[in-house]
């Protein structure tokens, strides 16, 4: 009896000490670390759109398509309307969600892609993240490309040995483009001056 | 004089992956590429010091019975600050090695470590061991790695820096891949017990490598026998 409780006392206060370590480390790195993850998603917003005196992260639109919200980062300068931003997710990655960030002009042709998140292999699916991989999107539109694997038919090269992640990317992409292509109306009106109220 | 000798003994002695087989799950998981390998290697030396440091310095508060909690709740800890001050401080980092940092929970060197010689040793030995051990786990995934992405990638790639291209090598894919690993390890095992076989017979005695890793000890097949 006696020493059952010891064997509880010393648990309690070892895990009691962790417990409150933990807390003490999470409360001084949980302001940076959120920072960190935010200033990562600008950096790749600033990444794929053409350089504009906005900050496109304040002038987002967001677009309610059947229940699902995009959010388009808008990019304008003196001129008016450059192009917008948009974060697209698949889950058809070959190891879980693949995000991309995409930027289009606006003219709806695709100015750079983006990988945010993966858990593709690597040294296979994880090529995604590669330039190769990704400029291959660079000045394509919904109109005058086959959105598809070369192996399904289609106009984009896939990764050999990695057919599975590169379908997901191009659906990603195609799907977040159709949305802002289905739309012209929302990103028409945007000025020099700023988003319509 | 000990406390080198504790330093030293992982990276040929004991090492803990080609030696002591200890470790294997994220050994195999990570070594598709050098640049994994030395991330989750120094990651996992960090851990095994600090965890080292603090179960010898309890080892006479731990009533026996619960050590193995005990080592557990200690080391999870060091894994989530590790974690946590990675994320917060060091973030593109944190991103090249976050799958792996929750791994090192797992990773049985740490454990084995705290439990077979950390509770048994003073802090000055507990500390060199975690060093010499985390040097000897970081070596045996950086070959592991270094073999397995060159002849599955045909090329050596470090953070973007360091190239080396294998030229006119067609990558067998293969050794990225989960069979790969295993067929790296057996290889590079076989290899060392060969060395250390033949540097046995020049000085004129005879290797006994660990029973589980000796040739001759093995029914899987009748090659040498």
């Amino acid at each position: 009896m006696k020493e059952s409780i010891k064997l509880v006392v010393v648990l309690t206060i070892i895990c009691t000490i962790a417990g409150a370590l933990l807390a003490v480390v999470k409360d001084v790195t949980s302001e940076s670390m959120q920072a960190a993850a935010q200033k990562e998603k600008n950096d790749a917003i600033k990444k794929v759109l053409p350089t504009c005196d906005n900050d496109p992260v304040a002038d987002a639109i967001a677009l309610d398509v059947n229940g699902i919200v995009w959010t388009f980062f808008v990019a304008r300068d003196s001129n008016g309307f450059l192009g917008a931003a948009f974060e697209s997710t698949s889950s058809k990655g070959y190891g879980g969600d693949i995000a991309i960030m995409v930027g289009v002009n606006a003219n709806g042709t695709v100015q750079a892609v983006e990988v945010l998140s993966h858990k593709e292999t690597p040294g296979l699916g994880a090529w995604i993240s590669g330039e190769a991989f990704r400029s291959q999107f660079v000045g394509r539109s919904i109109a005058d490309t086959s959105w598809a694997v070369a192996k399904d038919g289609g106009d984009i090269d896939q990764i050999t040995a990695a057919t599975i992640s590169s379908r997901a990317v191009t659906e990603a992409v195609k799907a977040g483009l159709d949305i802002y292509t289905a739309h012209p109306k929302s990103f028409s009106h945007i000025s020099a001056k700023g988003a319509p109220q | 004089m000990k406390f080198w000798k504790e330093l030293v003994k992982g990276l040929w002695k004991e090492n803990p992956i080609f030696r002591l087989v200890l470790g294997m799950c994220p050994a195999l998981a990570v070594t598709t590429s050098v640049e994994n390998s030395l991330g989750m290697g120094l990651a996992a030396t960090f851990v095994l010091i600090c965890s080292n440091a603090v179960t010898s310095l309890l080892r006479n508060l731990i009533p026996a019975k619960v050590r193995i909690p005990c080592f557990i709740v200690v080391i999870a800890t060091f894994v989530t600050i590790v974690d946590m001050l990675m994320d917060g401080f060091a973030h593109e980092l944190h991103k090249s090695l976050g799958i792996f940092i929750p791994l090192i929970v797992v990773n049985c060197i740490i454990l084995g470590r705290a439990e077979a010689f950390a509770s048994r040793h003073p802090l000055w030995l507990s500390i060199a061991d975690g060093i010499g051990m985390g040097a000897g786990f970081t070596l045996g995934l950086v070959v592991l790695g270094a073999t397995r992405e060159l002849l599955g990638a045909g090329s050596i790639t470090i953070w973007g820096h360091l190239k080396w291209t294998l030229v006119g090598y067609e990558p067998m894919i293969l050794m990225i891949l989960a069979p790969g690993g295993f067929i790296a390890l057996g290889c590079l095992l076989g290899g060392m017990n060969h060395l250390q076989a033949r540097a046995a017979k020049r000085r004129g005695t005879i290797f006994s490598p660990p029973a589980h890793l000796d040739c001759r000890s093995c029914t899987m097949c009748t090659f040498g026998k």
